[in-house]
């Protein structure tokens, strides 16, 4: 790949950094300056690209640690461990099922859910549902699922217990589940 | 009926059920759970239809960061 490709083939993902990261840092500045820093770092290391996998994945590769250096830096920052509290506290009190423990509103049925991945809109509507997270579970589902950390690296990083990180994923979980149900599968998107 | 009660008391609610299927993602199940989760899906097409959509959910994320 000559520069001139290799810079438009970086560009052409900076929208998608900028969204992965900001739905980590939820701070516009240092999302910017995180994404700035990755496409710097990929620039130099042009000739440790080997293709084996696509730039995209290699790029989210760079912005992992570059994620989580900065919120190493924030972590310092008592701030954010406050609000960690509110969303780990699994209650009793579940609004999607009953007393019982029965469904209150079961998952609905789906269809081929395979056909939404090859539409762009999906992927935009899923950014969307991801947005709508509480910002710790937002954080802590995109370091798990987009960043691909390993549990007891996120658990180190953000001083959080592995039943708090399952708690908040789970969470995460059913709020995305529900989401693309009520925004995708039932609504004319699935057509 | 001591064997029913006792197999009843092991018995998932959904509730239960669904926080296992979700952390089988992040940690490998001991036998014990393993077999309860087994059990509940057997029997219940919600619970089934929930555990596909999570891992359907996976496989999305999978693409969108690839």
């Amino acid at each position: 790949m000559d520069n001139a490709t290799f810079t438009a083939e970086l560009d052409a993902h900076r929208r998608y950094l900028l969204r992965v990261a900001h739905l980590q840092l939820r701070d516009a500045d240092l999302a910017e300056d995180v994404v700035q820093e990755t496409l710097v770092a990929a620039l130099s290391a042009q000739a440790g690209f080997t293709g084996k996998s696509s730039v995209k994945t290699w790029l989210t590769g760079i912005l992992k640690h570059k994620i989580v250096d900065a919120i190493r830096q924030k972590q310092r920052q008592p701030i954010i461990q406050a609000s960690f509290d509110d969303e780990t506290d699994l209650d009793d009190f579940d609004p999607l099922f009953k007393d019982n423990g029965g469904w209150a509103a079961p998952p609905a049925d789906w269809g081929d859910p395979e056909n939404a991945l090859s539409r762009q809109q999906f992927f935009d509507i899923m950014e969307l549902c991801l947005e709508k997270l509480p910002p710790n579970t937002a954080r802590v589902f995109m370091m798990r699922e987009v960043m691909e950390l390993e549990s007891d690296e996120i658990c180190k990083e953000l001083t959080i217990t592995a039943n708090n990180l399952w708690v908040i994923l789970y969470r995460a979980r059913m709020a995305l589940r529900q989401c693309l149900e009520q925004n995708w599968f039932a609504g004319q998107g699935r057509g | 009926m001591k064997s029913i009660k006792h197999l009843l008391g092991h018995w998932l609610s959904c509730k239960d059920a669904s926080r296992v299927v979700s952390q089988a993602q992040e940690r490998s199940l001991s036998a014990f759970e393993r077999w309860r989760l087994r059990m509940h899906l057997a029997v219940c097409d919600k619970c089934t239809r929930f555990e596909r959509q999570l891992q359907f959910m996976r496989e999305a994320l999978r693409r969108y960061r690839s």
